[in-house]
């Protein structure tokens, strides 16, 4: 196990490129274990490709091209050598829109899981409602375990793609703005989440909120154009930024 | 982008300045009153300090206002922060002010056989450093707020001498013992006052840095 100050991802030198446009550069970075970490800058400054880059799903970007290193654990997540599969199931992803499958809600959770190779009923209805517990969603849904997930709200829906992730036991989830389709109330509950869940979990969410970095993170990290220009705790970054950019994007005088 | 924020911050930063001057102004006229032992003046600056409060508490409203509907962050949090320690320490300054022009009446109607020109330095170093205090707040300048901070010695020593020489005059005088307390309040408000400015100017340096300063021990 990771201790209290470990460094979750080690990241140094890293540049991409989308063909000739760099998209990161010489991103050099050390995110710790078991916090909340905050992505923030203007859209397409490479926050949401940082955090991609974190369990390879630029992989599935045609013409990509990176540079540098990302130690995972001690795991070098970028060697071809990595196994990719092993690499997600540690280091897990919830999106944008909720994307819960057209299954029921027992079999969403259990996906994960089934896929990995569990079979035992026993076991897997035992990973389903530990995961919605951990979720904060099995209150509501208890007894609707096997209705469509379809028919959850969003913000419900989001939280099943949580508990989805959890299922297979992550130690990293990471996040590309979880909130933002949701209402308010859906928001403050996922947020409460997050709180509850960086006791045992790593977390590195990019979020165009800047208010809910500065309510949920413990570190922020803002970038701009590729790159990594301030990464502080948040209270310093929020009350007072070293880096003028940092500043005026944060005060909202540009993005 | 934020432009109702800006607005907004400028004309908190414009009430400001008409609660320095007044403030100012209410020093002016108490120091005068000193001198002059002129009761209208005092009656002057007790109106004029009921002015100086509503115009604290419609600032710290807005304030509060713009913290509550705009989430400020850094440089414009941190001046929001400042606005509420500058308008409570200018309105302190105002009161002491009001204070010292009621001394200043009582005191004339028995002269005090010594000049007073301590009382008056100490008044007088008093409004240059109101002065420089929001100069400092509006010109973003934080070698101004340290130097205005640092005048708050002259206040300290002038206020030490003078009570000496209270003492000494006591002594000799026993029967005015009511005369010199009122002299004390006095010169005891004055010292205070460079008190709250030195607040004033740890307020402007904390907006500027970030960093709580002890601008005097």
């Amino acid at each position: 196990m990771m201790s209290e100050a470990e460094t979750a991802f080690s990241i140094r030198g890293l540049d991409l490129w989308y063909g000739k446009s760099q998209a990161l550069k010489s991103v050099t970075a050390d995110l710790p274990a078991r916090s909340v970490t905050a992505l923030i800058g203007p859209s397409g400054c490479g926050k949401s490709t940082f955090l991609r880059t974190l369990n390879r799903m630029n992989d599935l970007v045609g013409g990509v091209r990176i540079e540098g290193s990302v130690l995972y654990d001690g795991v070098d997540v970028l060697s071809p050598s990595t196994d990719v599969i092993d690499l997600r199931k540690r280091v897990g992803m919830v999106f944008q829109k909720p994307n819960p499958f057209p299954m029921s809600l027992y079999d969403n959770v259990a996906y994960g899981p089934r896929v990995h190779g569990v079979r035992d009923k026993a076991r897997l209805d035992d990973i389903v409602e530990g995961s919605l517990v951990r979720a904060a969603l099995f209150d509501e849904v208890k007894d609707r375990l096997h209705e469509s997930a379809l028919g959850l709200s969003g913000g419900q829906q989001q939280r099943l793609c949580i508990a989805r992730v959890l299922a297979v036991e992550p130690e990293v989830v990471l996040m590309d703005e979880p909130t933002s389709a949701l209402d308010p109330i859906s928001t403050a509950k996922i947020e409460a989440l997050l709180d509850e869940l960086k006791r045992d979990y790593t977390i590195v969410i990019v979020t165009h909120n800047m208010q809910q970095a500065g309510r949920v993170s413990d570190r922020t990290a803002f970038f701009l154009l590729g790159e990594l220009v301030e990464y502080a705790a948040t209270k310093e970054l929020f009350f007072n930024p070293a880096d003028e950019r940092t500043e005026n994007y944060i005060s909202g005088r540009f993005g | 982008m934020r432009n109702q924020l800006n607005e907004e911050l400028d004309e908190l930063r414009h009430d400001i300045l008409a609660m320095g001057s007044l403030v100012e102004e209410a020093l002016r006229k108490a120091l005068h009153a000193l001198k002059t032992g002129d009761a209208a003046l005092a009656k002057d600056v007790r109106r004029g300090d009921a002015e100086i409060d509503a115009l604290r508490l419609g600032i710290d409203d807005r304030a509060a206002m713009l913290i509550a509907t705009q989430q400020p962050v850094a440089g414009n949090l941190r001046e929001l922060v400042t606005v509420f320690k500058l308008t409570d320490n200018l309105e302190r300054i105002g009161d002491h002010a009001a204070h010292l022009a009621k001394t200043a009446r009582r005191l004339a109607d028995d002269p005090y056989p010594l000049p007073l020109d301590r009382l008056e330095r100490m008044a007088a170093a008093g409004v240059a450093m109101v002065h420089d205090a929001v100069e400092a707040y509006l010109r973003r300048d934080e070698a101004l707020a340290r130097e205005a901070a640092a005048k708050d010695d002259e206040i300290d020593a002038e206020h030490k001498a003078f009570l000496r020489e209270v003492l000494a005059y006591l002594a000799g005088r026993p029967d005015k013992a009511e005369q010199a307390t009122k002299l004390i309040a006095t010169s005891s408000f004055l010292e205070r006052l460079g008190d709250h400015v030195t607040n004033l100017c740890e307020a402007v340096v904390f907006m500027l840095t970030g960093a709580h300063a002890e601008l005097n021990d």
